[in-house]
């Protein structure tokens, strides 16, 4: 269905060549899953299918992409636009109308469809994804899972044989993530089409896979799934443990590695050292560097936070959890200041966070939002450091240092609009460190991120908690908040539903348990390195 | 887009985002000059003609240019505007029409023009005409509301564009200071058209104010300007003092933004297509002929599931 | 019972068109009279309309505002002419201290005694153009601006594509503007209020470009410019004819100018018959050579009955009032001498015709029917 014949892709104006000398097949009805770490060619992999490589982006390509049958040399992406269907990483950025039923239809128009053809089409696909309850809704008020699923569906009418997705769930929270994986499922299992997505989180969806593509600088290898997991540098935790205890078949879910843990959850009850208890000391016992008392935060429909408390101790890692809409970007911003809550109290020592300005306001909060682009508005990623050293009132260099640490080969010349997420994200703590705050905030740090990019996050994490800086993540990643949390605080509609130490909050929820938890349960393990570690202390 | 494509040096200018063949330049001559007609026509209007047709002849150059403009707009966009062309127009003309309501009034909205001035600046005239369409067409959908003056609106916008894209070249910081000026002088040139739209619909006041037909141009203009200064030139001054100010200090930086951006699109971008190194290209669907792909096995994906359940 | 209940017309919403043409109808009426019964009467007549029918949304006040925005013309209007006009003929109403500006300003005298005449004038102006642009609200009222897109015709299509991404785009913009605004507060960042102005908008701008790529990639990938449908020899044909019809114009307008029937070289040259001729001609052919082969509408809108049934009624109230004035029915409001003016019968009756149109288009729906505009109010997604 999908044929690569040797096609190497240069953009204009670049020093090395995208991709070099790709073959690949797929075949009829695979998913095929595309894996690399952030900025290895993913992209222009997926847009070389439906021919925005090199046609729109301009460029070279050599070779042949063919796509049912039909050559990307002679075919623009419009002429494919009936055999593929292709979904960018921002559907909101891809929506052409307002209405829901009018972006499903769009497609169809372009194709000069009879009216009564699209009827159907339209009510078929609400049905198929589950949006005919929302079919008036306007765009703009929809959830990321819903934009998701109508941007897949405005590409499914025009029932295309192929559909290329670039990292569909990255925007997700776990439950919006599983809806729109088993909607995908669905397609391919019951409609027969060929699906080619990219993905960061391998955990939600190695298992549909049928083949996995690594994409390893400009050079793509194709895997079974087992096979890839194998040699990937970019792997989910049930596979790294399947590497550490030397299980062969690699596992790709929960269930085929519960069937293999039993020799190894007999070797570690065994043994003595149990995780440390350092991973969620008793958070009650230090004073209070920031907290909030019973605040109530009113929007104009709906209440983000009903009388939730929360206070946060130096050196802490608070875990915020829960469902989209549940509060934790609102709690953030009234710990940070930046929303003025309606009752209540927020206190940051003596002082209220609101009432902060300039290297005052730098010294005590920092807040990275959830998109860290909002942060960044000069031409370089040098003026922007050199910038948060002058806002920060510290000496000069200060910014660029952290940067270094975070991400080495970070072109500091590079404007910001160029950059990956996770140089993005990586440029954002820069700033926002630089003025040494006293309590960090971070807004879903890990989405979009690679493997690479979160380890490096997490150990810096881990360095400012031990320096005494109080941390607070909203997440919906459980792995991260298994790796760095020590407490985690769950809430709901607004409310405080749950609030204690890391590791028993995190086993005790199936929802939020990590992937190391649910095979190795009920030893209380969180992460890959927990169990090396006890591994290693066995005799 | 892929996360760091080095950045070569901006050049000063950019392709043109949009290109006006030959026949849309002529129709956009004429509609132009019928325009200027529809704009102008106190000036020269006949005085038997004139007297008779007071209050019918707004109405009807209204309608007239109505049509022009919808038959102009067809004309460019016949054959089809290239989908980064169009999301360009469509995002600057939003954000143009979200600065409406920061300026004031009926003529000379100062950040407004700015983006259409410096739209039309980096992105070459016919994109600047373009844009100065629709910026007054969108911001009249969504704020301004649509009426009898929206024709007019839209041309002298458009005009102001296109003027900014036939500026002469320069860079750096001569450049941001030519665009200023423009600037400066289109939005009191705007202001200007502007009143000359609403003169004749003061008939009846005195006639030191208000057009006679057949009087020479200079007559009738110092009329113009006597109106003008008692209704809005002053305000216009200050409006084109701002512009002038405003594109001084954010010009240099949006037009690198919008340059930056114009490359990125890769406007007019050219699909060169190398070597095939041999391989025929596939004939049906359904061939799969041996690929010297690395995959180890030809697996069906239903032996893999075998292959993960043996312990 | 069953029966009346039958009889009863399903809500839905009319064709835009319909509408516009009715409200431009009777603004055309209201252009042609100055008595001020007759275009208060046409006020109310479309201030009903669009009570009754009128989609609720943010649009819905739009009536109201263009009036309060007439209102305030005609004040303008009434206050120029008493500062600027010079003398009538008629009563002196009240004396203003006059002022006389330098012989360079056209020797313009402000002020003096301000005549019942010429305000009595102004007004009835004032208030022409007051229910003009009340036509022009209701309209605003009655269609919702984007449905209008949807029947722009086809050699426009790129157009109404445009102004969709810009009314897609726009609330975009402005709750980027407010993150960024919140990230300087974060960032410490204090500047002058300049200085701050430009260096909010930088960020914005950027997201509007990389949203702008985005979207193109987008519409390509589905398809759009897939049928532009015309070839190269009849895209030259209309153009052509569009520049013959341009022409026309021209020497229309020339001819309207210069008054009368000049002649050019012994051709008489028509006025504004002329120019509506090379309109006609230009327009033609491009609606003509724009339908797209290939491309299509989703649930397009029909024109049915109560389509024509609403057109008739405003064309029915216009020619009335055209009719009345070819056969001498004073439409004017007497100004000199100023006496109380009077109703004339038969542009009242015709006026009424317009009426019609209510009872004439079926109700508007209220709740989740087709073709609804944002009521709902944009729910943040992930707070």
């Amino acid at each position: 269905m999908i044929s690569f014949r040797a096609v190497s892709v240069t953009y204009p104006d670049a020093a090395a060549p995208a991709l070099v000398a790709v073959d690949l097949e797929i075949v009829e009805g695979e998913l095929a899953l595309v894996v690399g770490s952030t900025g290895s060619g993913k992209s222009t992999l997926l847009r070389c299918v439906n021919g925005l490589v090199p046609h729109f982006t301009g460029g070279r390509l050599d070779g042949h992409v063919t796509v049912a049958g039909r050559d990307t040399r002679t075919h623009r992406p419009r002429d494919l636009a009936d055999v593929v269907g292709y979904v960018d990483q921002d559907p909101s950025a891809g929506f052409v109308t307002d209405v829901v039923e009018d972006e499903l239809a769009y497609a169809m128009e372009s194709l000069g469809l009879a009216p009564s053809l699209m009827r159907r089409r339209v009510e078929e696909t609400l049905d198929l994804l589950g949006l005919a309850d929302i079919r008036y809704r306007p765009l703009r008020t929809l959830s990321a899972g819903q934009k998701q699923r109508v941007a897949i569906g405005s590409v499914l009418t025009a029932h295309p044989s192929v559909l290329v997705m670039d990292e569909p769930t990255s925007a997700l929270d776990p439950q919006a993530a599983e809806e729109v994986l088993a909607a995908v499922q669905r397609l391919v299992h019951d409609l027969g089409m060929t699906v080619l997505m990219s993905e960061h989180r391998l955990e939600r969806a190695v298992q549909y896979a049928d083949r996995v593509l690594v994409v390893d600088g400009s050079t793509v290898i194709d895997h079974q799934p087992a096979q890839a997991m194998a040699h990937s540098p970019v792997i989910p935790p049930v596979v790294a443990l399947g590497r550490l205890a030397g299980w062969d078949p690699l596992p790709l879910t929960v269930r085929d590695a519960r069937r293999d843990a039993e020799p190894l959850r007999r070797r570690l009850a065994g043994g003595t050292a149990l995780p440390p208890a350092g991973n969620g000391g008793s958070p009650a016992v230090r004073p209070a560097v920031v907290s909030a008392r019973e605040v109530t935060v009113r929007h104009p429909e709906v209440v983000a936070l009903r009388r939730a408390s929360l206070s946060v101790a130096p050196g802490e890692v608070v875990a915020l959890m829960g469902r989209n809409g549940a509060g934790k970007t609102t709690m953030l911003r009234v710990l940070a200041g930046v929303d003025r809550p309606e009752s209540g109290r927020v206190r940051m020592g003596t002082r209220d966070p609101a009432g902060l300005r300039g290297g005052e306001r730098v010294r005590a909060v920092g807040l990275v939002p959830q998109n860290p682009r909002d942060l960044l508005w000069t031409e370089s990623v040098a003026q922007e450091c050199r910038d948060a050293d002058r806002d920060a009132e510290t000496s000069a260099g200060t910014s660029a240092g952290l940067l270094a640490r975070l991400q080495p080969e970070l072109d500091v010349d590079l404007h910001p609009g160029d950059l990956s997420e996770g140089q993005r994200l990586a440029v954002a703590l820069a700033v926002v460190l630089a003025g040494d705050p006293a309590v960090l905030l971070l807004d879903e740090p890990t989405r979009g991120l690679d493997y690479a990019t979160k380890r490096r996050l997490v150990s810096l994490l881990r360095d400012r908690a031990a320096s005494g800086t109080a941390v607070v993540l909203a997440t919906h990643d459980v792995e991260l908040a298994a790796e760095v949390a020590t407490r985690v605080v769950i809430l709901a509609e607004g409310e405080v539903v749950a609030d204690g130490p890391a590791r028993e909050s995190v086993m005790a929820s199936p929802v939020f348990a990590p992937q190391v938890a649910k095979v190795l349960a009920p030893l209380p393990f969180l992460t890959v390195e927990e169990v090396s570690a006890c591994l290693a202390g066995l005799p | 887009m892929p996360g760091g494509a080095p950045m070569s040096t901006i050049r000063a200018s950019a392709p043109s985002a949009l290109r006006l063949r030959g026949p849309s330049t002529a129709v956009l001559t004429l509609s132009s000059l019928i325009g200027v007609i529809a704009f102008g026509w106190p000036f020269v209007i006949d005085p038997d003609v004139g007297l008779g047709h007071e209050r019918d002849a707004p109405l009807l150059f209204a309608v007239t240019l109505l049509m022009v403009v919808v038959v102009l707009m067809a004309e460019i966009v016949r054959g089809g505007i290239d989908a980064k062309a169009l999301a360009m127009l469509g995002v600057l003309a939003a954000l143009g029409a979200s600065l409406r309501p920061l300026g004031g009034g009926v003529t000379g909205f100062q950040p407004m023009f700015l983006v259409i001035i410096l739209g039309g600046r980096a992105l070459g005239p016919g994109f600047g005409f373009v844009l100065g369409l629709l910026t007054m067409l969108g911001s009249a959908v969504v704020t301004g509301g649509v009426g009898p003056w929206l024709p007019f609106q839209m041309l002298g916008a458009a005009w102001m564009g296109l003027g900014a894209g036939l500026l002469p070249r320069a860079s750096g910081r001569r450049e941001v200071w030519l665009v200023a000026g423009y600037g400066a002088l289109a939005s009191v040139a705007y202001g200007f058209l502007l009143n000359l739209w609403f003169w004749p619909f003061t008939t009846g006041l005195d006639s030191e104010l208000s057009f006679v037909a057949g009087d020479p141009v200079v007559a009738n203009l110092r009329r113009l300007i006597a109106f003008s200064l008692l209704t809005s030139l002053g305000f216009d001054l200050v409006r084109a003092a701002g512009t002038l100010a405003l594109t001084l200090m954010a010009g240099g930086l949006v037009l690198r933004a919008l340059r930056r951006a114009s490359r990125r699109a890769a406007f007019g971008a050219v699909a060169d297509f190398g070597e095939t190194s041999g391989w025929p290209p596939l004939a049906s669907p359904e061939g799969r002929p041996a690929s010297a792909s690395t995959s180890g096995s030809g697996e069906r994906p239903g032996a893999a599931g075998g292959d993960v359940g043996s312990a | 019972m069953a029966e009346a209940r039958l009889r009863q017309p399903l809500p839905r919403l009319l064709h835009p068109g319909a509408w516009w043409l009715w409200a431009s109808s009777l603004a055309v009426a209201a252009s042609r009279t100055t008595n001020p019964w007759l275009l208060l009467a046409l006020l109310g007549v479309v201030g009903i309309v669009v009570a009754e029918r009128r989609v609720p949304g943010p649009w819905s006040r739009a009536f109201l505002v263009f009036v309060q925005v007439g209102m305030v013309v005609v004040g303008i209007r009434m206050v120029l002419a008493a500062v600027l006009a010079g003398p009538g003929a008629g009563p002196v109403l009240l004396t203003l201290p006059s002022i006389a500006l330098p012989d360079w300003l056209a020797g313009v005298r402000v002020g003096g005694p301000v005549t019942a005449d010429t305000v009595l004038e102004a007004c009835y102006e004032g208030l022409r153009l007051a229910v003009i642009l009340g036509c022009i609200g209701a309209a605003n009222a009655l269609v919702l601006p984007s449905r209008l897109l949807r029947v722009v015709p086809a050699a426009l299509y790129e157009i109404g594509v445009a102004v969709v991404v810009i009314l897609t785009v726009l609330p975009m913009l402005v709750a980027d503007l407010g993150r960024v605004r919140e990230a300087r507060l974060l960032r410490g960042r204090r500047s002058r209020p300049a200085r701050a102005a430009a260096e909010m908008t930088l960020p914005v701008l950027n997201g509007a470009l990389d949203r702008a790529v985005t979207l193109a990639a987008a519409m390509d990938s589905r398809g759009y410019g897939r049928t532009t449908g015309v070839s190269a020899g009849t895209r030259r044909l209309t153009t052509t004819l569009v520049l013959a019809g341009l022409v026309g114009v021209g020497v229309g307008l020339y001819g309207v100018l210069d008054g009368g029937t000049p002649d050019v070289a012994g051709l008489p040259v028509l006025g504004w018959p002329m120019v509506l001729l090379g309109c006609t001609l230009a327009v033609a052919a491009t609606l003509l050579a724009g339908r797209r082969i290939g491309r299509t509408v989703y649930r397009p809108d029909r024109w049915r009955a109560a389509e024509w049934a609403v057109l008739g009624s405003g064309l029915a109230c216009l020619s009335a009032i055209l009719v009345s004035a070819a056969l001498g029915v004073d439409l004017e409001g007497p100004t000199s001498p100023p006496t109380w003016p009077t109703l004339p019968l038969v542009p009242a009756l015709g006026v009424l015709l317009g009426l019609l149109a209510l009872p004439a288009s079926p109700p508007v729906p209220l709740a989740a029917g087709p073709r609804q505009l944002p009521s709902a109010r944009p729910r943040e997604p992930a707070r």
